[in-house]
């Protein structure tokens, strides 16, 4: 969750401090000479808006998302549930497992997180597992690999 | 099977010396041009030589062998380099030839082995050579030595189809890449020729713009006329005389006017057909026809297994393929279709709104237009969706101006992924991607009721949906 948080907050931050800066040059004398009228009149409400909406979004996403994100490992399938404002279930059978990665991005390591990635011959059938333990990763990404190694066929 | 080297055809240089030999005209001509005969003589002839000399070398450092279990192609140019593709992995081998290579009785192989880079071109064998590769390489099927290779004609192309072309959209750009084309050569050949300087383009600015209205109407009406016309020609130049047939357990189709393509598709590969068309072919009854196999590169090109055909010869085909198309399709529920029509309302309506604010009423106008004209096209798009299963296989269908149904066998799905925004979830819906490992790996049906979708993948994958259900 401290990751999600932290992207956002990132994110946003960019976003935020992109319009700041476009509003400031609009509103100087180098700046927009042709801008309207009613739109010079009001000049400080978009990044204003933006900014609570971003602050909001970074509060609130992360939260969220965290109690939404849930992974189960069964006998042979893999589940996985994600997303904030909509929703994804995915469902992929270890039988069709064609690669497992872990990843860990600068951010995860210094939180101690892994990203589990579970390939099959499809990318519409790929899942991720964020913000795992990284040992917890690690050791399921053995186990899921010699599983598919052992029912493997061709896997398409 | 012996594991000899064996090098590519001698000819393949003298191929390779035509192409260059055209380019080296051109270029002649430009030093005729700038030097007189002697310069442009001696820099063809330069040229021409040191072609030569490289495709010599060329040829001569090239070489392939096919091993029992893999064939390597081996180049020692400059640095050394060895592909070696495990014959395990031979997806497809594809031979075309260009009208130089037909005319010498060459042929181009390509070795398609799934993904990334994996594959080898061979340019190019003797005609017999390609047709032995494409046996050994594909031999590894087991069935199909058991099977005698005898062929059977699915489809032919009858030459009426052609006609069909200026419905596909694609086709009917060639007469302007063409006016572009040419007019870019002329453009290059006069700046060679020094024919062409700043006052000169002025004039013919000032010419063309001074030219009385009728002209432009002539030309653009010529446009309209050459459209049509050169997109059945450039149909015809891609898709002459196709023909798919089955030998063994492989497909063939061919194709192709000066440059015949063929393109083999192994059987055991092929995972499910998709049934494209467009409002135009629709009306018409016309459906193209392609297939969904694992680990092909270009699948849309050479998974074609029919160009735009009558739709009932495309449904044919289709279940001569891989089984009948199941159906009728179980349309979705009316809900969908008031999320179709206002999400393809959305954008003209926050045009409209958006002009409105900047206060410019002939823009909110045609966002208006374009509104109301939005509502058939989301209803039209909801009336294209559905989906139907039967023992065997899956199908579902969506898009309106250009519709795609895909039939997947069932054993080829490799997972499931439900969608629900917000919205949908309000509304009851959700969107179910059938994950396949082949054509485009993904076919959405859009906006399911949501019990339906459930259900739909339990009944195709119970043993992976059902332990999930209750949690």
């Amino acid at each position: 969750m401290a990751h999600w948080a932290i992207d956002y907050l990132m994110a946003w931050g960019l976003v935020i401090a992109v319009v700041w800066g476009a509003a400031a040059w609009a509103g100087s004398d180098a700046g927009w000479s042709g801008m309207p009228g009613w739109l010079a009149d009001r000049l400080w409400w978009p990044p204003i808006a933006i900014t609570a909406l971003g602050l909001l979004v970074s509060a609130v996403a992360p939260v969220w998302r965290y109690r939404v994100h849930r992974w189960e490992i069964s006998a042979d399938v893999v589940y996985t549930r994600t997303g904030w404002f909509s929703r994804e279930w995915l469902l992929v059978p270890v039988g069709r497992i064609q690669t497992v990665d872990t990843g860990q991005g600068p951010l995860e390591r210094l939180l101690g997180l892994a990203t589990l990635e579970i390939n099959t011959a499809s990318h519409a059938g790929s899942s991720l597992v964020a913000g795992l333990p990284v040992d917890l990763a690690t050791r399921l990404a053995e186990q899921l690999a010699h599983r598919a190694h052992t029912l493997g066929d061709d896997a398409t | 099977m012996t594991g000899r080297a064996i090098r590519l055809h001698p000819l393949t240089i003298l191929v390779g010396a035509i192409r260059e030999l055209i380019a080296l005209l051109v270029a002649g001509a430009a030093g005729l041009a700038v030097g007189g005969l002697s310069t442009a003589f001696y820099f063809t002839l330069l040229g021409l030589g040191f072609g030569l000399v490289l495709h010599l070398v060329k040829w001569a450092t090239f070489t392939y062998t096919v091993h029992d279990n893999r064939i390597e192609l081996r180049r020692a140019l400059i640095g050394r380099s060895v592909k070696i593709i495990p014959r395990e992995r031979v997806r497809g081998v594809d031979i075309s030839s260009t009208l130089p290579h037909r005319l010498l009785g060459l042929a181009v192989v390509h070795v398609d082995a799934g993904s990334d880079g994996g594959d080898g071109t061979l340019n190019a064998v003797s005609r017999q050579e390609a047709d032995r590769l494409r046996r050994v390489l594909l031999s590894h099927v087991a069935e199909m030595r058991r099977t005698p290779a005898d062929d059977t004609e699915l489809a032919r192309a009858s030459p009426r189809w052609n006609l069909y072309a200026p419905l596909g959209g694609t086709y009917l750009l060639t007469p302007f890449a063409v006016a572009g084309s040419v007019l870019g050569t002329l453009y290059n050949l006069g700046d060679e020729f020094g024919f062409i300087d700043e006052r000169r383009l002025s004039h013919l600015g000032r010419d063309v713009l001074g030219l009385p209205v009728t002209v432009g109407v002539v030309v653009a009406l010529l446009f309209l006329v050459a459209m049509p016309i050169g997109s059945v020609i450039a149909f015809a130049l891609f898709n002459w005389d196709f023909s798919l047939r089955a030998r063994g357990e492989e497909l063939i189709a061919e194709r192709g006017l000066l440059t015949r393509r063929t393109v083999s598709l192994e059987r055991r590969r092929i995972r499910g057909v998709e049934l494209i068309d467009n409002p135009l072919e629709r009306l018409a009854g016309a459906a193209r026809l392609g297939a969904l196999v694992t680990g092909l590169g270009d699948a849309a090109q050479r998974g074609r297994l029919l160009p735009t055909a009558p739709v009932t010869i495309s449904r044919d085909v289709a279940a001569r393929v891989v089984g009948t198309v199941p159906g009728p399709l179980v349309t979705h529920p009316p809900a969908a279709l008031r999320r179709r029509v206002v999400r393809a309302i959305i954008p003209p309506l926050a045009f409209t709104v958006i002009a409105l604010l900047a206060g410019r009423p002939w823009a909110a106008c045609a966002g208006l237009v374009l509104m109301i004209l939005a509502v058939p096209l989301g209803a039209d798009r909801y009336h294209q969706l559905g989906h139907a299963l039967d023992r065997d296989r899956l199908t579902v269908r969506s898009g309106a101006l250009r519709r795609r149904q895909a039939v997947v066998e069932r054993r080829a799905v490799v997972g499931w992924r439900l969608r629900q925004t917000l919205f949908q979830r309000r509304l009851g819906l959700a969107t179910l991607v059938v994950a396949v490992g082949a054509g485009e790996g993904g076919y959405p049906a859009i906006d399911m009721a949501e019990q339906d979708a459930v259900a739909f993948a339990e009944e195709v994958t119970p043993a992976w949906v059902r332990p999930f259900l209750n949690s």
